[in-house]
């Protein structure tokens, strides 16, 4: 190989891993509600090296101006489909729920999770760069383990069974016979009869969960990872709480439209809610208390209030759920703080979600307030790394925002 | 400006005389109300126009004076200061009272799938005055709203425009004059809901086929009819009320809004309404519709679009956040729509959120411009732009008072008139309508 061109190859794989400094931006480290101003923020080695005003910026390094721009940690979504769901209406290419296979808390879905979904370069150009992907009820009220992913590409599954999903409600109803109160039988006969499981002495009736769902929920007793119930009705939130009491369980309430109702209960109990700030809509008997201001209610009472964008196409617009929030009621730091630093708390992520050093560096620059409808990413950076501004979103827009080229044929741009 | 006002008051009043004597004709009447002034005020006109610190007269259901230091004594005067006064919102796709909340079984009446041609269904005798999503919308600072039958059928069935104001009746919502639409899909919908029946249409051939089918039937059906009229056939044609929708498109009576979201298809739709000579009003959701805006300036038709949706269906796998921009740009008529009974609150962010897209990759779109796609646009699109959808003197009343810039996501819809009457305020528990639904069970007395 000719030299010159083996130390250009060695140049451009030290510069795609090149040490960033974020410089001169007013920046919300999420450890104080206060920004740092006109601060910088240095990079190495994927994790934050140091941050502060007036630091000396080592000449090596790439440097992001951020003057003028606010920076933030990257956003943290709490309920999605990342990789397991590429095109809504096609169930080929939907993989995010078991739905004849009578598989139950057994499924994980982190095998599935394609890290090649057009859906991540979309999203991480929003400031989005970690979500929890959980799978859909199907067949059972429990629907499995959900696991951590970043949205930087490669190797993108982080953690795994962070979590026990399932949903109680009219939806998962109709599988335990259209009885609300079968379902809750289901539940706790089988978190009951987990505890003691052996698979050696166990015999499943037709209707019962397999030897693997049964190890499953035993290992899920024993494990440190939250039962995340999508719930709505504030009576069942009740419940949950009760369930999660009598196994020294955490519990997460996904949705949780009622859940206003029972936020003391919630508080006390330590129960986070993963809010849709846009779920006002009575369009269930069980969420006819539903309303804008849930998250900004959940929040004054003391609950760990987290979001999702209720929509995994559309999580880019994670953060205008916190801005509506915010326009309903909520403090706007703790908004952010839900996608953030509070995000990676609950889903066991240590070193996330806060930019101080040694944190990964999940970083974004924004031309504006992050909330803000009319702010977007400029830069964001995952795992210390620059993501590119590409997508095929804009390769789309490049393609025919001049309608008039004539010079190819069309089709070759 | 006086002149035309009074003619669209005449034509008001002749187009309500002549309803009322129809069957199912719009009940809805003006209410009176007081004088009012809004002063010194921030206007996004709605016509591309940004008007600082102005004042608005408002008198018997119209606009009456837009300028500086208005003078005269109205029994309301609003202090206009940090606000942002722009035309009611207008959503061109809606289904709220066909698909109400609560969705239960007995609540679906959005979608006659029995048929891939239903444009003998009215979608307004499926609409249900009580639902408690008409009430949200106009918390969100929408004033009228065009309600459609779903997209399950090549012919979904007549739309109809609604004012948002609480009735007992779906009459009293019916915004006086403004014409019927003609609900039409393309691509997935019907040729997966009729051929999972082994039923036609199985492809996307087959819906053409269908429009084409149905279109041949119309003209025939006119013409037995004009024959007859005419004296030249003693044999009037059976009464078909499929065939009676599609001859007042051919006659430009009832606008043709079609659900079509890839540009291949609308470009095929182009086609058969020039083959059948009929216009298409706008093509609805039209996730292509940047790769097409040239043509669809050409053929004058609106594209009604969200502003970021994609992915949920292969058809709407291209959507872009700069489509609406790029529309506009193309000088073709650009609508931000809803579809969703959730969306529908929050109009103003989605054009925010449009304009913000466009701005990003270096295109320039002011708000003032923004504005127009979910007001006077729209109101063109639903052949009532020449009596509201901006704010000029002689148009309606249909105003929206926000707390700051609308397209803040901070922004809160403050007061909202129709026709001049303050039909919502944020900050009066007593002019926030509930519907039956709503009494003793939602919360939304409480907390809109």
């Amino acid at each position: 190989m000719n030299p010159l061109i083996s130390i250009g190859l060695l140049l451009t794989v030290g510069s795609a891993f090149a040490d960033v400094a974020v410089i001169g931006g007013r920046i919300f480290t999420m450890e104080s509600p206060e920004p740092i101003e006109r601060a910088t923020l240095l990079i190495a080695n994927g994790r934050v090296q140091a941050i502060g005003v007036d630091l000396d910026v080592p000449f090596e390094y790439r440097q992001i101006d951020a003057r003028g721009k606010v920076v933030t940690p990257g956003l943290i979504e709490s309920y999605s489909q990342f990789g397991l769901m590429e095109i809504g209406g096609e169930a080929a290419t939907v993989d995010s729920q078991v739905v004849e296979y009578p598989l139950g808390p057994g499924f994980d879905v982190s095998f599935g999770i394609n890290p090649s979904s057009t859906l991540f370069a979309v999203t991480r150009m929003g400031g989005v760069t970690r979500a929890v992907v959980a799978p859909q009820p199907g067949v059972d009220p429990l629907a499995g383990f959900g696991a951590i992913v970043h949205l930087g590409g490669g190797d993108i599954v982080t953690a795994t069974r962070v979590g026990l999903f399932g949903g109680i409600g009219a939806t998962t109803a109709e599988f335990t016979g259209g009885s609300r109160s079968a379902l809750w039988q289901r539940l706790v006969t089988a978190f009951a009869k987990a505890g003691r499981f052996s698979a050696n002495r166990y015999r499943p009736g037709e209707r019962d969960y397999s030897r693997q769902d049964m190890q499953a929920l035993k290992d899920f007793l024993r494990a440190d990872v939250p039962l995340v119930l999508s719930i709505n009705r504030a009576h069942d939130i009740a419940a949950a709480i009760r369930l999660a009491e009598l196994h020294d369980l955490q519990l997460v309430i996904i949705g949780g439209k009622e859940a206003w109702k029972v936020r003391e209960q919630l508080a006390d109990s330590g129960v986070s809610v993963v809010v849709n700030v846009f779920n006002n809509l009575p369009s269930n008997f069980e969420s006819l208390g539903a309303r804008l201001d849930n998250a900004a209610l959940l929040n004054d009472a003391g609950v760990n209030v987290l979001f999702t964008a209720g929509n995994t196409h559309n999580t880019k617009n994670l953060r205008h759920q916190a801005g509506n929030a915010v326009a309903h009621g909520m403090p706007w730091f703790d908004a952010l703080a839900a996608m953030t630093r509070n995000a990676a708390r609950t889903w066991g992520m240590d070193d996330v979600g806060v930019l101080s050093v040694g944190s990964v560096a999940d970083v974004v620059v924004w031309s504006g307030d992050p909330l803000e409808v009319t702010s977007w990413a400029e830069h964001v950076l995952i795992n210390g790394e620059p993501v590119p501004m590409r997508s095929r979103q804009t390769r789309l827009y490049e393609r025919y925002k001049d309608l008039k080229t004539d010079d190819a044929p069309y089709g070759y741009n | 400006m006086l002149a035309r006002a009074l003619s669209w008051l005449v034509l008001l009043l002749v187009t309500q005389l002549a309803e009322a004597t129809e069957p199912y004709a719009s009940t809805y009447s003006v209410r009176s109300h007081a004088d009012t002034l809004v002063v010194n005020v921030s206007v996004l006109t709605g016509t591309g126009e940004q008007l600082n610190g102005v004042d608005v007269l408002v008198s018997e259901g119209r606009i009456a004076a837009v300028g500086s230091d208005l003078s005269g004594d109205p029994a309301m005067r609003i202090d206009g200061s940090g606000k942002w006064l722009t035309p009611g919102v207008i959503d061109v796709h809606s289904h709220l009272g066909a698909y109400p909340s609560p969705v239960l079984s007995s609540t679906r009446d959005g979608n006659e799938m029995t048929d891939p041609n239903t444009a003998n269904v009215w979608v307004e005798h499926s609409v249900w005055p009580q639902d408690p999503q008409f009430g949200l919308a106009l918390a969100g600072g929408v004033t009228t709203m065009q309600i459609l039958p779903g997209s399950a059928n090549l012919f979904g069935g007549r739309g109809v425009t609604l004012k948002n104001v609480p009735s007992r009746t779906v009459g009293g919502m019916k915004y006086p004059g403004a014409p019927q639409s003609l609900k039409m899909a393309c691509g997935e919908n019907p040729k997966r809901i009729y051929g999972e029946q082994s039923k036609a249409p199985a492809t996307r051939m087959g819906n053409v086929a269908g429009y084409r089918a149905a279109w041949a039937k119309a003209r025939a059906y006119r013409d037995q009819q004009q024959a007859f009229d005419s004296g030249k056939s003693d044999k009037a044609p059976d009464r078909d009320l499929r065939l009676d929708t599609l001859v007042k498109v051919l006659e430009g009576e009832i606008l043709v809004h079609n659900h079509c979201y890839r540009a291949d298809e609308m470009a095929t739709m182009i086609e058969v309404a020039k083959e059948f000579d009929y216009k298409i009003t706008a093509f609805h959701h039209a996730v292509e519709s940047y790769k097409i805006a040239d043509l669809l300036a050409e053929a004058g038709i609106c594209s009604a679009m969200w502003a970021d949706w994609w992915g949920f269906k292969l058809e709407a796998f291209d959507g872009i956040p700069q489509n609406i921009a790029l529309v506009d740009q193309a000088s073709a008529c650009a609508i931000v729509h809803s579809d969703s009974a959730e969306g529908i609150q929050r109009l103003n962010q989605e054009a925010a959120k449009a304009m913000t897209a466009a701005r990003r990759v270096g295109m320039s779109v002011s708000a003032a411009q923004a504005m127009v796609w979910i007001t006077q646009n729209a109101a063109n699109a639903l052949g009532i732009g020449e009596a509201t959808g901006s704010i000029e003197v002689g148009k309606a009343a249909d105003l929206v008072i926000w707390d700051r810039h609308p397209f803040s996501v901070y922004a809160r819809a403050e007061k909202v008139f129709i026709d001049g009457y303050l039909y919502y305020d944020r900050l009066d528990p007593t002019r926030q309508p509930a519907r039956d639904f709503d009494l003793d069970q939602t919360v939304s007395e409480e907390a809109r």
